[in-house]
Order: structure tokens, then C-alpha cells, then sequence
């Protein structure tokens, strides 16, 4: 095996968590990985060697995800997941552990899909906003307001969902 | 040490490690004199935490081998057409999680290049359902009375392995279902419903090839509407003349049965 296919095969584990963040279905999100290697091993020419392959593969599965989210958009008055379709016909019982990484797992997947991606590169895989800014191909400005955005809409999300269980709570 | 007047908007580069250095001091300082900015700062960090945790287990798990041959060049043994269901099922998701969208709801929502097979069912689907639901005596070939010949016969005409889903949740109860012929010279399955009210819906099952794709579909504005899916060799069109939300829902729950038997 050359080393190409090695350093990329080293970036995997990465790649899934990342389509894990992004898509709520596991699956699914293990088929986004496959359709990124795919389309990575057909262009092995666009990465320019000495470097870590791992802006560029980011890169590459960040557009599939993206012109996706874009196709439905575009076909449908696409609504943004809410809290309480838990049961979304496409996620098989995920089972996470606390309610705490449910919900902020919850209120990650009801973001839009462009704050959503911001968010994830930086605060989990630790992307320099420049970086992320680059693989998104977003100006540094745009990049910047996603995330504070996102994190801002996070926050009320969560909020939302100890209001509603805090409710719970007293109706019992 | 810079001085310079500080916002939220550096609560978040600090978070993500972009304040310089020469910042620093004079950003804790204006965290300090500033309450909700600090608890502000606290929750995001506890937020970026909990995010962290809650995929950091991902990184530990070990590489699925298709992943893994698909970079060292075995082939996967998986047909091509059959791959890439990721974007479908996040596109279900959003469709699904249409309902109560108030008067939209007519128009094809197909995620493929539209048209053709998805089309195709739809209008076979809602063909079948005018022709049939309409009928009180003679709607089924088999009646619900004798459910269990029923998916024997049309799981080995249709090719699929076949269970008419329970929708009593959805107040519909099944009446019957019968064989019909389907394009490409294939063979459908319609299922029959009927609430207590007498509405009824029918679930039209092909198997299909095509690609993957989900909609809803509307021919005319006051006739029946179908929600529809193609999966991994199968497609399924849920018809009737409810509103919106409810044959969203009832068609949710169709296809995890229908999903849950076919690839069991």
C-alpha cells in the first residue's frame, strides 16, 4: 500500500466522527464517509503530497453533505428537524448514553446544516478559523458569525429542552 | 497589553483559541467586570464540552472493514446502485418532519433528479387507490380476515418479503389487500386501510431499483395525495386523501414496519 492510501486510511476515524456530528442516522453517516473515500481515491492527483490529507478530505465530505442539504432545500420547504421528532423515521434508537449528550446530540442535528458543519469543525474536531473558513469555503467573517450563531441557537435549544423536562418534572 | 474595547464576539474567539495572545489579559479583565458575559462564556464552554464528549467515543471505535477496503482497493461487495443512502435518509428526516406545514404540501419533494420511477409510482399508486378505494365490496382480492395468505401470496408475487403494517395507532384498520400489475412488467402490492370513519388508504409496494429518492406527490389539488419512498430495492407509495400531517404520519409508520420486515 503507498503512502497516500495509508495517511488516509489514518484519517478515517476522524472522517466518522465528523459525518457522525453532521447526520443524526448512523448509517447514514457511515455512508457519507464511504461516498467521501470514494470520491477521494478518484481524484488522488488533487492532494497535493507532504501534506496531511485531512483539510483535504474534510473538504471533500463537507461538499457531498452540503449540496445534499442544498438539494432539499431547494426541492422542498425543507423544515428544520424540532426537538420532539426523537423518532425520526430514518434514526434507529441511537442509544447515547445521558440525556445530556441526547440533547446537546438533539440540539446539534436541529441547527442548520451550514451552523452546524461551522460548529462541528471547530469546537470538536479543533479547526483554526481560518481552516474551517477554508474547507468551507466561506470568507473568515461568514465563518465566524455561523459559529457564533450556532452556538447561540444551541444554547436556546437546550434551554428549551430543560424548560420541557423541568415541566415534566412538576406534571408528574 | 492591547487595549481595545471587547464583545461577545470574542467570548467565542477565545473559546476557539483566535484571541491573540497580547488580548488575552485585557479580555479577562472585561470578563471580569462583566457577569453575563462570564456566565455567557461558562455556558458556551460547557456546551463545546459536552459536544466533545458526546463524540469522542467515535474516534475509539474501530474502522469498519468496508471503510477500510475501500482505501486499500478490495472491492465492496455491495452494487453500487444499492450505496449512498446517507443523503436520503437525512432527506426523509426533513420530509417527514413536514407535517402541520400548513396549505404546502402538493408538489413532488423528489431528491434525485426528480421524475421517472419516483413519479412513476406515485401515479401508479394513486391510480390504483381512485380505482379501488372507491369500491365497497369488491376493494381487496383478499380480505384482512385471512391476513396470513395474504403476504405469503404477495410477498412471492411482488418479491419482497412483505407484513401489512399495524396503523390501528393511526386509527386504520386493515381491510384487505390485492395484486396488481406494476410498469417494467413488475407486479405491485396494494394494501387497503379504512379508519372508522370510513376513510380510507391504501400502501402501494413495489420491488424497485431505482435510486434512492422520497416525496410527496399530488396530482390534482382536491384528490389523494402520496407519500412516497424508494429504498434499496423497494419502493412504497402511501395514498389517501387525509390531511397532511396524518398521512404523514401514518406513512411513518408504514415504513418503519415495512422497512423492519423487508430487511429482516
Amino acid at each position: 500500500m503507498d503512502g497516500k492510501k495509508a495517511a488516509i486510511l489514518g484519517e478515517i476515524p476522524r472522517l466518522r466522527r465528523y459525518a457522525r456530528a453532521l447526520l443524526r442516522d448512523r448509517d447514514a453517516a457511515e455512508d457519507l464517509v464511504q461516498d467521501c473515500l470514494e470520491r477521494a481515491l478518484t481524484r488522488l492527483d488533487n492532494w497535493q503530497t507532504g501534506e496531511s490529507p485531512r483539510r483535504w478530505l474534510f473538504t471533500i465530505m463537507h461538499h457531498l453533505f452540503i449540496d445534499q442539504m442544498r438539494k432539499v432545500d431547494r426541492r422542498g420547504e425543507a423544515a428544520m428537524l424540532s426537538l420532539d421528532t426523537d423518532e425520526a423515521l430514518a434514526a434507529p434508537a441511537e442509544q447515547l448514553e445521558t440525556v445530556a449528550s441526547r440533547e446537546i446530540v438533539n440540539a446539534l442535528h436541529a441547527i442548520s446544516p451550514e451552523r452546524r458543519a461551522a460548529l462541528v469543525m471547530v469546537a470538536i474536531e479543533g479547526f483554526s478559523y481560518a481552516e474551517a473558513a477554508n474547507m468551507l469555503g466561506v470568507p473568515a467573517g461568514t465563518l465566524m458569525s455561523r459559529i457564533s450563531r450556532g452556538r447561540e441557537e444551541l444554547r436556546g435549544l437546550l434551554e428549551d429542552s430543560a424548560r420541557r423536562r423541568t415541566l415534566r418534572v412538576v406534571e408528574k | 497589553m492591547t487595549r481595545r474595547d471587547f464583545s461577545e464576539r470574542d467570548i467565542h474567539l477565545a473559546l476557539d483559541n483566535e484571541l491573540p495572545g497580547d488580548e488575552r489579559a485585557g479580555y479577562e479583565t472585561w470578563l471580569e467586570a462583566n457577569p453575563e458575559m462570564k456566565a455567557r462564556s461558562a455556558r458556551y464552554a460547557s456546551d463545546n464540552e459536552a459536544l466533545r464528549a458526546a463524540f469522542a467515543d467515535v474516534l475509539d471505535e474501530p474502522v469498519p472493514a468496508r471503510l477500510q477496503n475501500i482505501v486499500i482497493g478490495e472491492a465492496a461487495a455491495n452494487p453500487p446502485v444499492f450505496r449512498s443512502k446517507w443523503w436520503f435518509a437525512a432527506a426523509a428526516v426533513l420530509l417527514l418532519s413536514l407535517g402541520g406545514a400548513g396549505g404546502y404540501f402538493a408538489g413532488a419533494i423528489g431528491l434525485d433528479d426528480g421524475g421517472g420511477p419516483a413519479d412513476r409510482l406515485a401515479e401508479e399508486a394513486i391510480a390504483a387507490h381512485v380505482i379501488y378505494a372507491a369500491e365497497k365490496r369488491h376493494a381487496v382480492e383478499v380480505p384482512a380476515s385471512d391476513k396470513d395468505h395474504m403476504q405469503t401470496w404477495l410477498s412471492n408475487r411482488v418479491g419482497l418479503k412483505l407484513v401489512a403494517p399495524d396503523l390501528t395507532e393511526d386509527g386504520f384498520e386493515l381491510v384487505g389487500g390485492r395484486l396488481l400489475p406494476a410498469s417494467d412488467s413488475s407486479k405491485a402490492a396494494m394494501l387497503l386501510y379504512e379508519d372508522a370513519s370510513g376513510n380510507r388508504i391504501s400502501l402501494f409496494v413495489t420491488s424497485e431499483s431505482a435510486a434512492k429518492t422520497a416525496g410527496v406527490y399530488n396530482e390534482e389539488k382536491d384528490g389523494p395525495t402520496a407519500v412516497y419512498w424508494l429504498d434499496r430495492g423497494y419502493g412504497c407509495a402511501v395514498v389517501g386523501t387525509l390531511p397532511n400531517d396524518r398521512l404523514n404520519e401514518v406513512a411513518k409508520r408504514a415504513y418503519k414496519q415495512l422497512v423492519s420486515s423487508i430487511w429482516s
